[in-house]
């Protein structure tokens, strides 16, 4: 339905009123009253939410089916919109903490280094691999581009990395917090987290296997108890809160498909 | 992205489920009186605002990981109601987001949620931080704004992922007041034994009305509570009756998805 467009004179003229129809649009948007937006808002949302189910519910390739990768488009232009403000709050956050020299100056200058830097490598290693910079022998990266993956292969990867690597100290604190005997679910907790974690290793399955592998005495066997645990008691437990969450999930969203949830019809004030 | 498959009972049951929460809605309008539960989690919101006020220092709110999606559309209404307290009190709030879009959803909801406590001015629009798209990026983010701003209440809401846990014991190291609220199965152990509060699976959809109790948000409630009363007897009836049905019925229940 939506062909690209080979002309290229036709291609700008159409982005330039694009540009300019949605500085228009945002115009209104912005010198309407609330009552106005918030119509506006509430019927999108109205029409949107009921394109996306018919959409999926009639059968097969139907006359809805055009508009689908359109849409998508432009919920990908509209969040494109969204990603300067980020960056323009970014650099407020920081920028005032430069400027008021508060006691975070110093990680508002790492981000500006860390966010300038990474601009700059990461646009010459996409267009100008070898600007200002001899060329590179065979087998070796342009100095741009081996620039480029020190910083995301040598630092961004290892700091990932480094906060990841905290959970396994985090865990231990929450569980021993969890883990004190306190009440009767926390001794229940305690005594399946034993059962499991004893399950997982080659001790704990040593320690009961000279019980027999047949008969009712088997589910004495941490292995048997441990799969017992979490097929039986774990498993349904979570199905039960993902059924609970999926149900709620759905009436959720036919609050904010009605907008009957007013938190996001803005124009109260 | 597939259709509907009309030859199993799933798109029947997700409209019959759809009826019967705008049966609720239905209901409610029409002035049914409904009642909900208690939920301790949703009722120490207030005492953290005041704790925070008390201290003088910020609240920290966190509206998950995800973008644009159901949950976090229930986490941004929850950061209104909290923030409408906060307003009272003329209390601060700190909103860190990893979506450009939910940064400009959250400002404007605060915005107007300030304005409609009676403090307008006391909202400051470069407390909604932008950190960073990246998981990881994200949470040392917060875990540093934790630490530099002395947070004295925590507020998770929304779809977290491995990062909860690194947020909720920071949290709990620095001695703040910790709720959570997750639609998100695994991380639902980690807040709990991490956080004061936890709200839990269908609680988590039910926070906005208990917070408003708006008659036609309670209807919606009483809805969902009926489809899941139904889901559990379809389950229930299909596992019973597995021992008696015919063959042919069997088969035919599998064949459309039961």
């Amino acid at each position: 339905m939506f062909a690209p467009i080979q002309n290229p004179i036709l291609n700008w003229i159409l982005v330039a009123g694009a540009l300019l129809l949605s500085i228009l649009v945002l115009v209104v948007l912005h010198s309407s009253p609330p009552y106005v937006r918030r119509w506006v808002i509430v019927g999108l949302t109205f029409l949107v939410g009921l394109y996306v189910p018919l959409e999926f519910y009639i059968p097969r390739h139907n006359f809805l089916t055009v508009f689908r990768d359109p849409l998508g488009d432009l919920m990908r232009v509209l969040a494109g919109f969204t990603i300067g403000l980020g960056i323009i709050n970014l650099v407020i956050v920081h920028g005032q903490h430069i400027l008021r020299r508060t006691p975070n100056l110093p990680f508002s200058l790492a981000f500006f280094f860390g966010f300038i830097s990474m601009t700059v490598v990461g646009l010459l290693h996409r267009y100008k691999p070898e600007f200002l910079a001899q060329k590179p022998g065979p087998g070796e990266l342009a100095f741009w581009s081996a620039a480029n993956k020190v910083f995301f292969e040598g630092l961004l990867l290892p700091l990932t990395s480094t906060v990841f690597s905290l959970l396994a100290f985090f865990i231990v604190s929450a569980a021993y917090r969890a883990f004190r005997i306190r009440t009767l679910e926390a001794s229940l907790l305690m005594a399946a987290a034993i059962i499991v974690m004893l399950a997982n290793v080659p001790v704990g399955t040593w320690l009961t296997s000279w019980l027999p592998t047949e008969g009712f005495l088997k589910w004495l066997r941490l292995e048997n108890a441990a799969l017992w645990l979490t097929t039986q008691i774990n498993t349904p437990a979570m199905r039960g809160i993902l059924f609970g969450a999926a149900v709620g999930g759905l009436g959720a969203a036919l609050r904010i498909w009605l907008s009957i949830e007013k938190s996001f019809t803005f124009g109260g004030q | 992205m597939e259709h509907a498959d009309w030859t199993t009972i799933y798109p029947y049951l997700v409209w019959v489920l759809t009826a019967i929460i705008g049966l609720g809605i239905a209901l409610a309008s029409a002035g049914k009186q409904l009642h909900i539960r208690r939920l301790p989690a949703i009722d120490a919101i207030e005492e953290a605002v005041g704790r925070a006020t008390e201290m003088g220092r910020p609240m920290l709110f966190v509206p998950g990981l995800a973008a644009v999606d159901v949950p976090t559309f229930q986490a941004i209404a929850i950061a209104g109601h909290v923030a409408r307290l906060a307003a009272r009190y003329r209390s601060r709030i700190i909103m860190p987001v990893t979506d450009t879009v939910i940064l400009t959803m959250a400002e404007q909801v605060l915005r107007e949620a300030y304005a409609e406590g009676g403090a307008p001015d006391a909202f400051h629009p470069e407390d909604i931080r932008f950190l960073s798209s990246d998981q990881f990026a994200f949470a040392s983010g917060v875990v540093g704004l934790m630490n530099r701003e002395r947070v004295a209440a925590n507020f998770f809401f929304g779809s977290f992922a491995a990062e909860s846990l690194i947020l909720a014991e920071t949290g709990q190291a620095l001695g703040a007041i910790q709720i959570a609220g997750t639609p998100s199965t695994l991380q639902i152990p980690f807040f709990i034994a991490a956080c004061d509060f936890t709200v839990i699976g269908e609680e988590y959809y039910a926070v906005t009305a208990y917070l408003t109790r708006e008659p036609i948000l309670l209807g919606s409630v009483w809805g969902q509570d009926v489809c899941r009363i139904l889901l559990a007897s379809i389950i229930f009836a299909t596992t019973v009756s597995q021992k008696f049905l015919p063959e042919a019925v069997l088969k035919f229940l599998t064949n459309i998805g039961v």
